[in-house]
């Protein structure tokens, strides 16, 4: 049991190793904008616990949640095409695109109420700091999606296998990746006050 | 006779659950009045679930003890920094 324990965890990191340089990079770019953003509310701290309140949260809740199970879906994907099923990886793949459709279409109306509502990038820091975060992990489900398409439309193609699926661990891992910060930037933005 | 991949399938599915469970969770912690037992608690929350997505969606605990020190790492930092922020508040 031990031993087996112990050679399953000298494996390489899943997918391309690139993916992994870009994905750290792209971790220590979110976490120096969380830093940013706590240190800012430190010292302003009246004004961003005000101006959270104008936060409609449940949309950050669904969110999350979409994001995770989304998550969840592509993991599926990835033990799918271990097995040698291409056909189910891509359904697996379309649900966790569909998903990640949701999440756009809830953001899109969170920022449509979050304008009604005035609130901008010049309206005051915190809102800065939540447009500023929020959008620009916007864009990173949107480059996830893309990712994901090309991954799922090459595995119904049948390009992957048993043997040979990093595309789909590629894929997959930056997808976790995006699911990890929004479940970070959940906490900080919308929950913690 | 059970497939490789079972034990996989169970772990990452109770994972899933509990990353719904949690996020409910620190979503009605959020509701309560604002201070540092609040922000420990979704700190708290918000580290295990980055542990279950490192872990059990990323896979990482099957790669070598280097890659899962460094996001443990990276994890700790960053919740580490938050927590000292507050608590300077």
């Amino acid at each position: 049991m031990n031993a087996e324990a112990s050679v399953i965890r000298t494996q390489p990191l899943p997918g391309d190793f690139a993916i992994w340089i870009f994905i750290f990079a792209e971790l220590t770019v979110f976490g120096v904008l969380f830093a940013a953003y706590a240190f800012a509310r430190s010292a302003h701290a009246d004004l961003f616990n005000a101006a959270q309140l104008g936060l409609n949260r449940v949309y950050g809740l669904a969110n999350t949640l979409i994001l995770v199970t989304s998550s969840y879906f592509v993991v599926r994907a990835t033990q799918s095409i271990k097995a040698g099923r291409s056909t189910a990886c891509g359904h697996w793949l379309v649900g966790a695109l569909g998903l990640g459709g949701c999440f756009l279409a809830v953001k899109l109306a969170e920022f449509h109420q979050d304008l009604a509502q005035g609130i901008s990038l010049s309206a005051n820091l915190f809102d800065m700091f939540y447009l500023s975060l929020t959008f620009f992990h916007f864009m990173h489900v949107v480059m996830g999606m893309a990712i994901l398409a090309v991954v799922a439309h090459k595995a119904y193609a049948g390009r992957y296998s048993v043997a040979d699926h990093t595309g789909v661990e590629t894929g997959a891992s930056y997808w976790h990746m995006v699911d990890l910060v929004w479940i970070i930037l959940f906490a900080l933005v919308y929950v913690i006050h | 006779m059970k497939s490789p991949a079972a034990p996989a399938f169970t772990a990452c599915t109770v994972s899933w659950v509990v990353l719904l469970a949690l996020t409910t969770i620190s979503f009605e912690l959020g509701a309560g009045a604002p201070g540092r037992a609040l922000t420990a608690a979704v700190l708290a929350l918000t580290l295990i679930k980055g542990h279950l997505v490192v872990s059990h969606f990323m896979g990482l605990r099957r790669v070598r003890l280097r890659w899962r020190i460094a996001m443990a790492a990276y994890l700790a930092a960053v919740g580490g920094v938050i927590a000292l922020a507050y608590s300077i508040t």
